[in-house]
């Protein structure tokens, strides 16, 4: 994993923490040499922990299919894992689809959330404190329950098979924790803003959209990485839902390869690494806001 | 009870309409008015995907050449999700396949749901008195045919020959023999001598039936599972993986299995012929002499192994009926069925194919088909496919030492009386 | 950022920051309802709070509110796949399920299967969650301090998080097989005989819980993060001068300034732990044996893997798991409040 390129130090303060900054507690330059060395190998281990899972798989694609199961490091390296992928199986296929549901539901989500989280946030109407209990419940009752009524209900609706219906279904699992996070983002925006923007004659929707959306990035980003990370790794429901090839998203194919019965592990390493990627730039271009979006959020959530 | 069988009547009245339904077609079709079939042909398959899903697709698409206007939909659905994916469109009325390939027990179930066409008098049956008795018996279901038999088999034991020659023993005929053969094997040679699957209760069928058990029987509507035999079974397959004799795994069972016999860990499995190209992609079989298959070692009472296979059901909601049961037969007529023998090595369920040239010379058929002529039939009833989940999670507990064989059994017993209701 | 110094603010006793307008006419409580001129007046002042809010409901309402609703109502009869309605093509089989009460209900929890699982899941969320929360704390404090390559450590640990679920269990699975998994070569290699992470039903249940808690850190971590770094410095500066040690300084600062974000963070991950299907699911399958079936693949073997389906026992299970999530959210609540906190 090349993840070297420092990242702009949005979210973590600055080195030279200013008082402006409620930053680091300060101090800590003076840690003697033996804490330092602690600290450090204590973050090389955890960081091997975390890391080491998913580097082992991207090892392993690297190995001729028969040696899938040993142990060495690198034996005889080649792409021929991932020639066979793109050129044997519909992987294309289930990408193309795996990202054109993960995109909706990401923008969708996010749309949505931030609408919803605005609202509660803002103004106090009727029905507001049951949703934001109805938000928090909905993540209480379990999937495993819901997928033979979800499944008629989509039947009825004639979303099988179609994204549409996978995209709608993720937003339920999706925008209760966004909105309620970016309910609490918004909370931590200035009332100010928004009353200056009511003074300018703005509708609260155009308040909302022209002044406080652009000051909302970093939950905004937050969201988005969720949404997506949801969207793109989600098991139960798109294997209960679509069906045949030219429909079936990543997580569906991939089932294909390994399985209860039999294992394919050369398509199924390759096809991961390459599953890992849109997750990780996603992930890149979020992870900058993504301490000061989730801490706002969670704060007041 | 009551609700079962108005529930069944209900669904063999609902099914009849069908059949009239499709009736209608079929004497358009003698007719000659418009003989032509259209439209598509969804299938499912289910067939292992690498090995011989590319067969079945060639040959699913080749009914095109017979009917040009008919448009054969080929989709891929992974055995272990089959069951469940069916269940869920065909109840809901959206999304389910003309055609599916069910495994044997799981049409009688299917058929009981109301799920599937009755095949009687349609064209999809075709030269019946060729089938094999007991591949056609799992296609019954309350006198009437639902399904028509694709491929069938059996289990057996697959092993390296060449670990066998260098520890000097022969292929165990008993589960006695067995446990000295591994010993000699461990002693000589330092590999396992048997790999045995603990997370799928298939596996422990042919000791069950070994020791003279079953896990019902339908003609007296008993549950046997636990009765002393059950329990005899359960301690045989506890006392191999104790003993050494065998290893097993509570999880990802199919893949360890191929992998360590593959790669020559192990010198014995049990297996079907459905394993066969699998196995001879692993190291220890470049040179396909090496693989030896014999018959499942014989318990205390009985010798045999569970006879298994797939049919081919027609979902009774198809907007395609005719199509569909055309379908159906064209991909077990004589011919389709010598084509998949000869190039996946699966087991006919016609007789007559047996005799085809590139068929009678086919060495895995050959050794399976005695195999399968002796394999133990399993009671067709709805419930047959519902009787192993209790039995899996006993059977694992069991080799994992969570609880003894008696009380293993006897658990299996008291689902399967939940199940069953109104049986002994 | 004006964002962490707005903090305190939005935070502020009362929880709900004053409203921008129509603060005193709206409440429902005031207006009368039913009236059409209630109504009228409150569609007039709520409309825009309404619209916005809308998607979420209509969404939630039909995907979630219709099958919970369906959920409740089939936990009080005998339904199963072989009585529920059914729609065959033209064919249609009406429901013939019939309602029972509360059997369902009472069998689950007199019978010690439901008990048992319970027992289980509440080991495994327990621990899950303490255990994810003080990794996270622990890690986060150390990268909350200025150290060398800071932003490429965060980014390794906070890896796990942005692979796809299925893939790092996957991955692990490889890593947990008993003779050609990496772990116990790694064993092998030090002497150790080899451990069966996933076949013994001990060891399955140790598994289980480090590989939900490897998914679970880096939430926690960048969570927990945020809240350190919304710690005014002046605190620890002043704290330093007063001569209070490095653990006097985390135990009376860092922890109070954490709760907050803590409380949430623990609520949700306690709900989404107990929930938590595709790492069992994937890993497991329950097994060996049952021993680690959790509450909701349980109520998932019911309603999918065992035939005929089960509907009435698998919704009773669900309605069951809700109820108990929700009288734990209520006592955290409860319990918060009594400390003096204001969520």
């Amino acid at each position: 994993m090349v993840t070297t390129a420092a990242p702009a130090p949005t979210a973590t303060a600055p080195a030279s923490a200013n008082a402006v900054q409620p930053a680091n507690p300060p101090l800590r330059g003076r840690r003697s040499p033996a804490a330092s060395v602690a600290l450090h190998a204590t973050l090389v281990v955890a960081s091997v922990i975390a890391v080491f899972p998913v580097l082992w798989v991207l090892l392993t694609s690297l190995k001729p299919a028969s040696y899938a199961t040993t142990t060495d490091f690198f034996k005889e390296t080649t792409f021929e894992n991932y020639t066979n992928l793109l050129r044997d199986t519909p992987f294309l296929t289930w990408f193309g689809n795996s990202l054109v549901i993960a995109g909706l539901t990401t923008l969708l989500g996010v749309f949505v959330a931030a609408t919803t989280g605005y609202a509660v946030s803002r103004f106090r109407f009727p029905g507001k404190r049951g949703l934001m209990w109805t938000l928090l419940v909905t993540q209480m009752f379990p999937v495993a329950v819901l997928i033979v009524p979800i499944y008629n209900i989509m039947a009825g609706l004639g979303l099988l098979n179609r994204s549409a219906g996978l995209v709608i279904t993720y937003l339920t699992i999706a925008v209760p924790f966004c909105a309620w996070m970016m309910k609490g983002f918004f909370d931590t925006i200035p009332r100010e803003i928004d009353e200056s923007g009511m003074v300018d004659g703005l509708t609260p929707f155009g308040t909302f959209y022209r002044l406080i959306l652009p000051l909302a990035k970093p939950g905004l980003a937050v969201t988005a990485f969720y949404s997506f990370i949801t969207a793109w790794g989600e098991v139960a429901y798109a294997s209960a839902f679509m069906v045949g090839d030219e429909n079936l998203t990543l997580a569906g194919g991939l089932q294909k390869f390994v399985n209860q019965y039999g294992a394919q592990w050369g398509p199924m390493t390759a096809a991961s690494v390459l599953i890992a990627i849109p997750a990780a730039l996603v992930f890149l271009f979020a992870q900058r806001h993504l301490v000061t979006g989730m801490s706002a959020g969670a704060v007041k959530g | 009870m009551r609700r079962g069988i108005t529930a069944t009547a209900l669904a063999a009245i609902l099914a009849l309409a069908a059949t009239a339904c499709g009736g209608d077609g079929e004497s358009g079709n003698g007719g000659g008015k418009n003989g032509e079939l259209s439209g598509t042909v969804t299938w499912w398959d289910t067939s292992t995907v690498g090995s011989e899903d590319k067969v079945f697709k060639k040959l699913a698409e080749g009914f095109t050449a017979l009917h040009p206007k008919v448009k054969v939909n080929y989709v891929n659905v992974p055995f272990g999700d089959a069951q469940n994916k069916f269940k869920n469109a065909a109840q809901s009325g959206s999304g389910a396949p003309d055609v599916i390939r069910s495994e044997v027990a799981w049409t009688p179930e299917f058929a009981d749901l109301g799920y599937l066409a009755p095949l009687d008098g349609t064209a999809a049956l075709k030269d019946e008195k060729d089938f094999l008795p007991q591949a056609a018996a799992s296609t019954k279901y309350d006198d009437k045919t639902y399904a028509v038999p694709q491929v069938i088999d059996s289990m057996g034991i697959f092993y390296n020959k060449k670990i066998f020659k260098e520890a000097g023993v022969q292929v165990p005929g008993t589960v006695a023999e067995l446990k000295t053969v591994s010993k000699k094997i461990k002693d000589k040679t330092g590999k396992t001598g048997m790999y045995l699957r603990g997370d799928d209760a298939y596996w422990f069928l042919s000791f069950l039936y070994g020791e003279g058990g079953n896990l019902v029987d339908a003609t007296s509507r008993t549950v046997t599972v636990d009765n002393a035999a059950g329990a005899k079974a359960m301690t045989v397959v506890k006392d191999l993986v104790d003993s050494g004799a065998a290893k097993t795994d509570a999880t990802d069972g199919w893949e360890n299995m191929q992998a360590s016999f593959k790669d020559g860990e192990v010198a014995m499995i049990i297996n079907g012929p459905w394993a066969v190209s699998d196995t001879y992609g692993g190291v220890q079989f470049k040179d396909k002499a090496n693989l030896g298959i014999a018959p499942v070692p014989a318990g205390s009472v009985a010798q045999g192994a569970p006879q298994g296979g797939h049919n081919l059901a027609v979902y009774a909601g198809s907007k395609n009926l005719d199509a569909s049961y055309a379908f159906t037969e064209y991909m077990t007529s004589a011919a389709s069925q010598a084509e998949v023998a000869e190039q996946l090595s699966l087991l006919p369920t016609r007789t007559s194919v047996y005799d085809k040239p590139g068929v009678a010379d086919n060495e895995i058929v050959g050794f399976f088909k005695p195999v399968v002529d002796k394999a133990i039939e399993r009671p067709w009833i709805p419930e047959t496919g519902s009787l192993f989940a209790p039995l899996v999670t006993e059977y694992t507990k069991v080799l994992t030492g969570q609880t003894t064989p008696d009380k293993g059994v006897g658990a299996t017993g008291d689902a399967y009386r939940k199940l069953l209701k109104g049986w002994k | 950022m004006a964002v962490h110094t707005s903090r305190s603010v939005a935070s502020a006793p009362g929880g709900e920051p004053a409203p921008g307008r129509g603060s005193g006419s709206g409440t429902p409580a005031g207006a009368p309802r039913g009236t059409g001129g209630g109504l009228r007046r409150a569609v007039a002042t709520h409309w825009y709070a309404w619209t916005m809010v809308a998607p979420v409901v209509v969404v939630i309402g039909v995907i979630i509110g219709y099958p919970l609703l369906r959920g409740i109502y089939l936990s009080l009869t005998d339904a199963n796949e072989r009585n529920v309605e059914r729609n065959i093509g033209v064919n249609h089989l009406p429901a013939t399920y019939k309602f029972v009460g509360l059997d369902n209900y009472a069998d689950a929890l007199t019978g010690s299967q439901f008990l048992a699982t319970l027992g289980w899941t509440l080991v495994w969320t327990v621990s899950c969650v303490s255990v994810t929360f003080a990794l996270g704390l622990a890690l986060a404090n150390i990268l909350n301090r200025r150290i060398a390559g800071r932003s490429a450590y965060r980014m390794l640990l906070i890896l796990p998080w942005a692979v796809p679920g299925f893939v790092s269990v996957f991955a692990w699975r490889f890593l947990y097989n008993e003779d050609r998994g990496f772990l116990n070569k790694l064993l092998a290699g030090g002497g150790i005989d080899a451990v069966p992470w996933l076949n013994d039903p001990t060891w399955a249940k140790f598994s289980v819980i480090a590989v939900n808690i490897w998914l679970g850190v880096p939430f926690m971590m960048v969570a927990l993060l945020g809240g350190l770094q919304s710690i005014p410095g002046e605190m620890y500066e002043a704290a330093e001068m007063d001569g209070a040690g490095p653990w006097q300084r985390f135990r009376h600062i860092t922890m109070p300034g954490l709760r907050p974000v803590s409380t949430t963070v623990i609520l949700l991950s306690t709900i989404w732990t107990f929930n938590m299907f595709p790492v069992i699911f994937l890993l497991t399958r329950g097994g060996p044996g049952e021993a680690t079936q959790i509450l909701v693949t349980q109520a998932y073997k019911f309603s999918f893997e065992i035939s005929p389906r089960d509907f009435a026992q698998s919704s009773t299970w669900g309605v069951l798991i809700l109820v108990l999530l929700m009288l734990f959210a209520a006592v955290y609540r409860r319990v918060l409040r009594q400390q003096g906190d204001t969520w």
